[in-house]
């Protein structure tokens, strides 16, 4: 695959799309029937593009770039100073975005399904929150991170405040307000980094950190990466924001939380690597990362354990395995890189199985999710019981399933790096996990069903075919990737090595 | 927020930040003071005028042209969100819910008690600031202005002639309308990328300038008919000493005019929904 090419056909095609599927879905407004065809032949292209899609970059507006003589090329082959604003498509945005168009089909066929009239603008919203996490995955430029950034918050608070439930609102205007500081800092942060080197492209800036005397210019460094810490912060749902996201992750629908906690991992996942390779060799700027990281896998997983509620809980473990995605990424090795993007591919896959499972368990407990009104449920569904107790198990990193060889990944980098308090917390977030998952399964589908009651779960239920296939197929990934974690290696080890070796290649 | 609310610990943790944050951003303003690199700065200044006779238009509608279109996106995004709190497009499961939709009413406005002065004056300032809306839209590729002003400007003639008027303002738009025009105003600037595109491989590549074909490492080719198109329409010949100075700024003025129904759509239907509420049709029915 020839990646010096910089007009890489796939890349805009990526972004368009979805924008384009956006306005005229949000136009139709009640067509529910265009709505849907349109809806899902966009996922569909948008999957099959990120499949095929060779590698190498795009340069928007095709300016040239500059080489040091002053004469121009519009090679990527060799460095030279971009004019254009760069997108770069690898293994990396590949098997992110392409796992991400996945969950869009899912989550656009399972919205269609479930959700009352007027989905126009709700599903030009989950268009839209893809174009973000698409954008920030692709994007070589600070400025246009920014904006991808800003854009995703606004989607986020857009897709909460959908259901129009007064808890909803409110979850949507605070995360809006944390937000607008989150993307004042990062605007800040890349300013400073202007101000220091002249380039909004990131190899461009990275070339010049690493190619001049910066002298005694280190508090601006310094400065600039706090701003981008608390914009990864905001962006993750990191300590100490956990608050504002869980609420965020409970109040959308089931299904729309599906690509919030996808773009959210994402995020972190193209925001953390960003800030390794500017700020990697930085002294303490990795251990701020680690120290946030170990919190947030704290604080999320100890109030998953005191929540009553299945999408409480699912909410706060979001937040907690967040924390695993970042201390593999904190840890800035290889191996550690490797493991926190692998957990993030994991963890979305996993997360997302029981964030379906929980969306029928709302069919089935007339809008209730609390494990109080539970039992019985296997009986009357037993497919989605084994979907719920096989997703936790992949989610608490038990064999053969896929988080248990990232959560192994990430063990042994912790102890490679003689971090093992690391490896301990670690340890004890993916038996929390279990802890606080098998007590809601146990609860909701395990126990014996009560004597009827008005609260009970009631009569037999069919899951609809959209969400078997659905929770088949990613349930099949779960597994595969579990006994093969070397397919998912393929994409992932090159970036990693790239952020270690030569930060400035994208 | 209560000022008491600030007195003992979380007052002393807020000062600490504060000051730390204004430490942090002061002292980093400090180091940079004669020491901010231009960087690729003067490169753009250098080709600007090339692409486009003012160095705004070529810096936010050229080179970046991507990022101006999802900034595009934040205003319509903005819109969407907007109006869809206040009721345009919540949905619901098909299944009884816990919680109830709140339900959000318009503004109580009352333009029977506008002073006749005002109405008579308001009908002359609308139609200037619409008249002065499309001049700064038309004039952007050789001005300081472009679509984003001038759908600010047009928006605050609809905001007023709505607070003056009413539902019957002589500048009534209906809401599908607006929807309408934030659709395609947005929708014009997404395909204005097309034609560089289907060309050259490089979406928003400006085929009415036509920059950089003469490179042999380019890989595409812009056809003469496209240069036409885009070109000729908006081609400048300003005549300066040294000579005859041309330049044409392509598909800039139209990227511009689409930001400008973008905006004018999206800021006029969060004054409407503000200002009225939101119900849909079959609801309207029903009441």
């Amino acid at each position: 695959m020839n990646e010096a090419v910089t007009n890489l056909w796939s890349v805009p095609l990526l972004i368009i799309i979805p924008i384009l599927t956006a306005i005229l879905v949000n136009l139709l407004y009640n067509k529910t029937k265009a709505i849907r065809a349109i809806s899902v032949g966009a996922s569909i292209a948008v999957l099959a593009i990120a499949v095929l899609s060779p590698y190498g970059f795009h340069w928007f507006a095709g300016h040239p770039a500059v080489n040091s003589d002053g004469t121009y090329t519009f090679t990527a082959s060799v460095f030279s100073w971009k004019l254009s604003l760069e997108y770069y498509y690898g293994p990396l945005q590949q098997i992110l975005i392409g796992l991400m168009s996945l969950l869009l089909l899912f989550t656009v066929l399972i919205a269609t399904k479930s959700l009352s009239k007027n989905l126009g603008p709700y599903l030009a919203i989950i268009f839209l929150t893809y174009v973000s996490a698409a954008a920030v995955l692709m994007t070589n430029d600070f400025y246009h991170l920014w904006i991808a950034v800003e854009l995703g918050s606004l989607l986020v608070a857009g897709l909460v405040a959908s259901s129009g439930t007064a808890y909803a609102q409110k979850a949507a205007l605070k995360y809006t307000f944390f937000s607008a500081l989150a993307g004042s800092g990062l605007a800040i942060s890349l300013g400073l980094i202007l101000g220091l080197t002249g380039y909004v492209n990131i190899t461009d800036a990275i070339h010049f950190l690493m190619s001049n005397d910066l002298g005694g210019m280190y508090a601006v460094l310094y400065v600039a990466f706090a701003f981008l810490t608390l914009a990864w912060v905001y962006a993750g749902g990191l300590v100490p924001v956990h608050p504002l996201k869980s609420d965020v992750y409970r109040s959308a629908f089931p299904h729309g939380t599906v690509l919030l906690q996808t773009q959210s991992k994402l995020m972190l996942v193209a925001i953390g690597i960003v800030m390794l390779r500017l700020f990697g060799s930085l002294p303490f700027a990795t251990d701020v990362m680690l120290v946030i990281s170990v919190l947030t896998m704290i604080f999320g997983v100890v109030m998953a354990l005191i929540q009553t509620d299945l999408r409480w809980i699912l909410a706060y473990l979001i937040v907690s395995h967040s924390g695993l995605v970042t201390v593999g990424l904190s840890l800035g090795t290889y191996r550690g890189i490797v493991g926190g993007i692998f957990q993030a591919l994991n963890d979305v896959i996993y997360m997302s199985i029981l964030l379906i499972c929980c969306e029928m368990l709302l069919y089935f407990g007339k809008g209730s999710t609390s494990i109080k009104f539970g039992g019985g449920v296997a009986k009357k569904s037993p497919w989605l019981a084994a979907f719920a107790v096989l997703g936790a198990m992949a989610a608490s990193g038990i064999p053969p399933f896929n988080g248990f060889q990232s959560e192994l990944i990430l063990l042994q980098a912790a102890l490679e790096q003689g971090l093992p308090e690391v490896a301990a917390v670690i340890l004890m977030v993916s038996v929390s996990t279990f802890v606080a998952l098998f007590r809601a399964i146990y609860s909701i589908f395990l126990k014996p069903e009560p004597e009827k009651t008005s609260e009970s779960y009631v009569g037999r239920f069919k899951m609809p075919d959209v969400v078997f296939i659905s929770l088949v197929v990613l349930l099949s990934i779960s597994l595969i990737l579990g006994v093969y974690p070397q397919l998912a290696f393929s994409f992932i080890n090159e970036s990693a090595l790239k952020v270690v070796l030569v930060p400035w290649v994208p | 927020m209560d000022a008491k609310e600030l007195r003992g610990i979380k007052g002393v943790v807020a000062a600490a930040a504060l000051f730390i944050i204004f430490f942090g951003v002061f002292s980093s303003f400090l180091q940079l003071e004669g020491n901010v690199a231009r960087g690729i700065s003067e490169e753009y200044n250098k080709l600007a005028y090339k692409m486009a006779p003012n160095n705004l238009a070529s810096w936010v509608y050229d080179y970046r042209a991507i990022d101006t279109l999802l900034e595009t996106g934040v205003i319509y995004v903005g819109a969407v969100v907007s109006v869809l709190v206040l009721g345009r497009g919540l949905v619901r499961l098909k299944v009884p819910e816990e919680d109830e939709i709140v339900k959000v009413t318009g503004m109580d406005l009352k333009t029977e008690t506008m002073p006749v002065l005002l109405k008579y004056f308001a009908l002359p300032v609308v139609i200037l600031l619409i008249a002065y809306g499309l001049l700064v839209v038309l004039e952007a590729p050789t001005s300081g202005g472009g679509g984003f002003q001038c759908g600010v400007i047009v928006s605050s003639a609809y905001l007023l002639s709505v607070i003056i008027y009413g539902k019957k303002s002589p500048f009534e738009i209906k809401k599908k309308t607006l929807v309408a025009l934030g659709a395609f105003g947005w929708g014009l600037y997404v395909l204005m990328g097309l034609p560089g595109y289907l060309t050259t491989g490089y979406w928003q590549y400006n085929v009415g300038s036509d920059l950089w074909s003469w490179l042999s490492s380019f890989p595409g080719e812009v056809p003469e008919i496209l240069k036409t198109v885009f070109g000729e329409p908006f081609k400048l010949a300003l005549q300066l000493k040294e000579g005859v100075f041309y330049a044409t700024s392509g598909i800039l003025p139209i990227i511009n005019i689409g930001e400008a129904f973008n905006v004018i759509g999206a800021i006029c239907l969060i004054f409407f929904a503000f200002i009225y509420g939101w119900s849909d049709p079959e609801e309207e029915k029903l009441e």
